[in-house]
């Protein structure tokens, strides 16, 4: 649908002029067949609601949203399906009528819209297929391309530009370009990727500074101070050496031994512990009289001596190995040094280590990385060329995601001899060969070709691979799915049903969580909102919770409204303390029950309380607008243009709190007719401060008490988060119906038009059986038509039929 | 070779994070590589020209204080004129200066955020139907098409933070970028310097490398190109265009590669290879404006935009009495302590402006300063703030064109003057003249 909700305007011709047509198709004779699944009698009813609630704005005098609804008729709804899917989908979320002006009853709505669906569904008019035109892998398709391919982890937001996001999603086709920055960054990062992944051939040696960062305490072995937590406690990181040898690990001057000769970190002895993969390689004593005595004695040169004795020289293997640098006893060295500031606690690893090497290389073991590339080695100069065309084919398979022929090789091979002349020799050779395979387009573009006629056509088994693994995974099908593909088994309902299941337990399977979910629910980028008093540990807090509870739901293959209603979520010790939990103790996250109902699901996460805030207070509308958008499914309007927008507390008046600074909202009938809708359930959450703490008063307004009842546009009066919550889950298929909205979009790679809703009714209907389980509602979208198959290029543009020019002739006087 | 990471780019947002999560690439050294001396014809000149957008419009004569709190408005006309408090830090350059009352820019009206930094370099109305970007080319990327093809980056695009914000629609084709290269290409605005100074110096260890490696990429380029033509055969129509949208991409990078062989760093003040996006807004404001000037002083490039604070930015400036944000703050209600707030950050953004400025008047070439070369145009696409309306907008433009600006004036345009009567005077300055531009009515003879 549309980004923002806004209201198309359709050209509307009219043939006569105001006559209310549709009385005439009501007496017209029974040459006018009535669309199945509609009583004469269930049209009178629904016309007669339309006259009394709609038809005062969208006339053919005002056309309001460029909808006139007195000359439209309800009992060929099938006719105009854009627009009434677009009312369905506003009927669903009560945005129409606006807030302030007469509701219909629930029950009347519920009904209306039942009827809508049902004509819409059955009309022959909405069996459209749509169209996914020629799409290139996005960044996290292509990272997790080049994981899958190479075992390689390369962080492509960093090294790649940012893609243009169409809801959220940044897997949209028609959305993603290339500009020449992305090709040349692309080609950059290819080629370091597979030097990574092979490993270097002739190794430099190479000084590289890794800095500090975050690190999970258990990543540090028990007893040592980094599993301990806290700043400076270590480090653990990944890093991928280029080739088998000796690596020196050094701490830089500014750590150790600062600027004047004091070694502040050298002054009490501490055990350093090295570990690579787990196994330690590494055990020393460092710091002590001994390291004072030198720095006495030597000045400058003492001050050399000492980063010598610390730093530490390991034989590794090449290939991706996980270093962990910890320390046992006294990791914290006091220090009354005054030229420090005095301060008393002095970490011994503050900013970064350096690695060097490979000193005395002596070539490049086999690895996960080299494992996947190197199918052969030769042993003799006469296997090479051979063993490289048999590597080529092997990788050009997978990463063209299709079986290549000779003929499709030889510009590879020509890289390959031009690479063999290089120093590296063979596996020089390889590197540029497989450096152009995954340069090339066939890799970096994925195509599902059109129909050759009109109409739409079948997706081969390949093609339906592809789609699913990119759907599930990001990335191209593996092995058992080209085999079960090769195999013509994919048309099989169970068996997609089985690969399905395995794929969702695939570890690979978390991108559903971190560029579907997290996407889709806008919680993915925590940092534009800082409040005060706030740390960026609670921050990443945030961020670990939302991603633990969601794969918890999605991965563990839940029904989704667990997603609102689950009463458990996952902690550590200062996150329980945030949410006002006693009891836990420990900074390693672990899954907890909550008791106080109004943390339970979504709306309780920190991640989504603060994203929706700004740095200074709470803002109900935010709040109110992502949960009709994100949960409802029924995005509100924008505001209008030169509207006053700030609430901010006058000069010189008494701090009052946000809702009331809100009212303006209520009382002014211009405002009440979006803010009616948006705001309540943004008032409904006000007792969650701008972090998500749970409050009774507002601090900021003279401890005046929250008031978290409200009124939405139905009437209906609720009181806090549990009452909202009952209310989202009221009409139990909306949550699950936005879901599959999002998720069919996600997975189609374009957006959702008109013609897919049907598809995504049965699709919510048949889960209902199983309470909406995930996995139920991917299997529905893998087998539905629109994923199925692929529709004609578009020609046509979103505006709806004029069915009065199409009205049969006995419609017109 | 050694690297080193001086504390100053030193940041916890590097893409190194996380335990295990992913590696950036190797750090790279400082060192640039030699080339062979671009060959310049002694005293031809060297057109630049350069776009620096603020969101959010300015205080002018646009709030209940009326003129009493105008610090953007010149007082004054013609050659007689005094800088507005905000513009003041470009006094030193007023020669250089014209600055305007009346412009507006309607073609953005009634979208709040949405469409602003699209519409400020085109003054075309986005067609927000149609199925992908719609709009049309950009400013800065026509004067590129003609300018900047003897550089090896016909353009720079800059933003100094993530222009994907919230209040601006989150994403979208017409909030997170000004540049588009064609109605139906958004070009991404970079952020992070690092990827710009790989982009101007190269991410090599020596000379010897860089060349291995553009001849390497030469030859990818090559293989790319019979690839795509060979896959394009069987594509549908559609397809084909989408193609051959990147079949351009290839040929420009073709280009470019070709160019870049023949670059000579060594005599410029290269600052150190930063490590990522900057925590300090200042620095980071400083290093992309440095990288920019860097880029025209080794003619690396002609044409820049840099988006100086993203359209909606909840980025709060404490020092200026602004804690809630820059985009909260400017809904400032008609409140004094707001108001001055917003005077001062936008007086700020003009004084990181003005230091650029004056790099670029110290930079002497053989036809005279950069600035003397350049034409530069700093300003917004919104006016009053707090009202999201797009008359008057605040426009200055700075620099010489090589004679054909003569600034050092205020200009009272006729009212409703379209900011696009200004891109076309641009455009006629830099010697690229065209009967209209966006919703142009003429050109600005009095420029």
């Amino acid at each position: 649908m549309r980004k923002n909700g806004a209201f198309m305007g359709y050209a509307r011709k009219l043939a006569g002029a105001g006559v209310p047509l549709v009385w005439l198709a009501l007496s017209a004779p029974a040459a006018l067949a009535q669309a199945p699944g509609t009583s004469a009698d269930a049209v009178k009813r629904f016309t007669a609601l339309t006259d009394t609630y709609c038809v005062k704005c969208h006339n053919t005098e005002d056309w309001a949203g460029g909808v006139a609804m007195d000359t439209m008729d309800l009992a060929h709804t099938g006719q105009d399906p854009a627009i009434w899917e677009e009312a369905v989908s506003k009927l669903r979320g009560r945005l129409m009528p606006p807030a302030g002006n007469k509701q219909p009853s629930q029950a009347d709505v519920d009904a209306f819209v039942g009827f809508l669906e049902t004509s819409l569904d059955t009309s022959p008019k909405n069996s459209q297929i749509g169209h996914v035109p020629l799409q290139r892998l996005n960044r996290t398709e292509f990272q997790a391309s080049l994981q899958q391919l190479l075992g390689v982890d390369i962080d492509t937001k960093a090294a790649l530009p940012t893609e243009v996001e169409v809801e959220g999603f940044s897997n949209i086709a028609s959305a993603l370009g290339v500009s020449p920055a992305f090709l040349e960054q692309y080609m950059a990062v290819t080629r370091k990727a597979v030097k990574m992944a092979i490993g270097e051939p002739v190794p430099k040696l190479a000084n590289v500074t890794i800095p500090v960062t975050p690190a999970d305490p258990t990543d540090f072995p028990l007893g040592t101070r980094g599993a301990a937590g806290g700043r400076g406690a270590g480090m653990s990181f990944t890093y991928i050496f280029p080739a088998d040898g000796e690596y020196h690990f050094n701490v830089p001057e500014e750590d150790f031994v600062d600027m004047g000769l004091y070694p502040r970190g050298a002054e009490h002895p501490a055990t350093m512990v090295i570990l690579i993969d787990g196994q330690e390689v590494v055990r020393k004593q460092i710091g002590g009289k001994e390291y004072l005595d030198i720095a006495d004695r030597d000045g400058p040169a003492g001050k050399k001596v000492i980063l010598q004795k610390i730093a530490s020289s390991v034989p590794v293997t090449a290939g991706k190995h996980h270093v962990v640098i910890t320390y046992i006893e006294r990791a914290r060295s006091f220090s009354n040094d005054p030229t420090g500031g005095g301060r008393m606690y002095q970490p011994i690893l503050q900013s970064s280590i350096d690695v060097e090497g490979p000193y005395s290389p002596t070539g490049r073991s086999m690895n996960d990385s080299r494992a996947k590339i190197f199918v052969c080695m030769p042993k003799t100069a006469a296997e090479q060329r051979p063993c490289a065309e048999k590597i080529a084919e092997h990788m050009a398979t997978r990463a063209f995601r299709r079986p290549v022929t000779e003929a499709d090789m030889k510009p590879f091979m020509a890289f390959y001899e031009s690479g063999a002349k290089e120093e590296g020799g063979f596996e020089s050779g390889v590197t540029e060969m497989v450096v152009a395979i995954l340069s090339s387009p066939d890799f970096l573009y994925r195509d599902i070709p059109a129909p050759t006629s009109s109409g739409s056509r079948l997706l081969t088994d390949i093609e339906l691979a592809t789609r699913l693994s990119f759907f599930m995974w990001n990335t191209g099908p593996d092995q058992t799915l080209i085999d079960l593909a090769e195999q013509k088994k994919l048309s099989d309902p169970k068996v997609i049903h089985e690969q399905i299941d395995r794929m969702l337990k695939d570890p690979r399977a978390n991108t559903l969580v971190e560029n579907f979910a997290l996407a889709w629910l806008n919680l993915d980028e925590l940092d534009q909102v800082e409040p005060e008093q706030f740390s960026a540990a609670m921050r990443k807090n945030y961020e670990t919770e939302i991603r633990m509870f969601l794969a918890s739901v999605l991965l563990e293959d839940r029904s989704v409204t667990d997603l609102l209603t689950a009463d458990w979520t996952f902690v550590n010790d200062s996150l329980a303390q945030q949410y006002g939990i006693q009891g836990v103790k420990g900074s390693t996250f672990r899954r907890i029950t909550l008791e106080n109902q109004n943390r339970f699901g979504l709306l309780g996460k920190g991640a989504f309380l603060l994203r929706t805030s700004y740095g200074s207070r709470t803002s109900p509308v935010l709040r109110g607008a992502w949960v009709l958008d994100r949960i409802m499914g029924t995005p509100p309007h924008p505001p209008p243009p030169n509207v006053n927008t700030d609430i901010g507390v006058k000069d010189g008046e008494a701090p009052t709190t946000v809702r009331a600074r809100l009212e303006l909202h209520r009382t002014n009938p211009t405002c009440k007719a979006c803010h009616g809708l948006i705001d309540p359930p943004g008032l409904a959450l006000e007792n969650f401060d701008n972090q998500g703490r749970w409050r009774e008063v507002d601090v900021a307004a003279n401890r005046a008490p929250i008031d978290a009842t409200t009124e939405l546009t139905s009437g209906l009066k609720i009181n806090g988060p549990v009452d909202l919550r009952n209310y989202l889950l009221s009409h139990k298929d909306q949550f699950p119906t936005t879901v599959t909205k999002r998720l069919m979009m996600y997975a189609l790679n374009r957006e959702v038009e008109y013609f897919d809703m049907p598809q995504v009714r049965k699709i919510v209907k048949d889960a209902a059986a199983s309470n909406y389980r995930f996995s139920d509602l991917i299997n529905g979208v893998v087998n539905s038509d629109a994923f199925r198959r692929q529709g004609p290029e578009e020609t046509h543009d979103k505006v709806a039929s004029t069915s009065s020019n199409s009205a049969p002739a006995a419609l017109h006087p | 070779m050694a690297t080193f990471l001086t504390k100053k780019h030193l940041s916890r947002r590097t893409f190194l994070r996380g335990s295990g999560v992913a590696l950036g690439l190797p750090l790279l050294d400082a060192m640039i590589p030699a080339g062979t001396a671009l060959a310049q014809t002694a005293a031809a000149p060297k057109l630049r020209a350069g776009f620096f957008y603020l969101p959010h419009g300015a205080i002018q004569n646009n709030t209940s204080f009326g003129k009493e709190v105008d610090v953007w408005t010149s007082s004054g006309k013609g050659a007689n004129f005094t800088l507005g408090k905000t513009v003041s830090p470009l006094e030193p350059f007023k020669n250089y200066v014209t600055t305007f009352e009346n412009v507006e820019n309607n073609t953005a009206m009634g979208s709040v955020h949405t469409l602003n930094p699209a519409t400020w370099l085109s003054c075309v109305r986005p067609d927000t139907s149609a199925k992908g970007a719609s709009l049309a080319t950009t400013l800065d990327q026509v004067i590129a098409q003609k300018l900047g093809q003897e550089t090896a980056l016909p353009s720079l695009e800059l933003a100094s933070e993530t222009t994907v914000q919230i209040a601006a629609g989150n994403g979208g084709f017409y909030a997170v970028t000004t540049c588009y290269s064609a109605p139906n290409k958004p070009l991404p605005m970079e952020y992070n310097p690092r990827k710009v100074f790989i982009q101007l110096v190269g991410d090599y260890a020596s000379a010897a490398e860089r060349d291995e490696m553009l001849r390497k990429n030469g030859s990818i380029l090559d293989l790319i190109n019979d690839r795509a033509k060979s896959l394009g055969a069987t594509l549908s129509p559609g397809d084909k265009r989408s193609l051959s949208d990147y079949l351009d991409t290839v040929r420009e990078l073709e280009r470019r590669v070709k160019l870049a062989s023949a670059s000579d760093m060594s005599k410029f003040d290269v600052p150190d290879a930063p490590i990522g996006q900057l925590e300090d807004f200042d620095a980071q404001l400083k290093i992309m404006f440095d990288l920019l000037a860097l880029s025209y002083q080794a003619d690396l490039t002609r044409v820049g935009t840099f988006v100086m604070a993203a359209e909606g930015t909840d980025r709060n400036y404490p020092q200026f009495g602004d804690t809630d944000g820059f985009h909260p703050t400017s809904h400032h209600a008609n409140q004094p302590a707001r108001i001055a707030a917003l005077s001062k950050i936008q007086h700020y953004h003009v004084e990181r402006f003005a230091d650029f400025v004056k790099k670029l008047a110290d930079t002497k070439e053989p036809a005279g300063s950069i600035l003397d070369q350049s034409l530069f145009l700093f300003g917004s696409n919104m006016g009053n703030s707090n009202a999201h309306d797009n008359y008057p907008i605040p426009e200055v433009l700075v620099g010489g064109a090589n004679g054909k600006h003569k600034g050092g004036k205020n200009l009272t345009l006729p009212e409703r003057t379209p900011l696009a009567n200004i891109h076309l005077t641009i455009l006629d300055k830099l010697g690229i003249p065209q009967a209209s531009f966006g919703n142009s009515t003429g050109v600005i003879s009095e420029i």
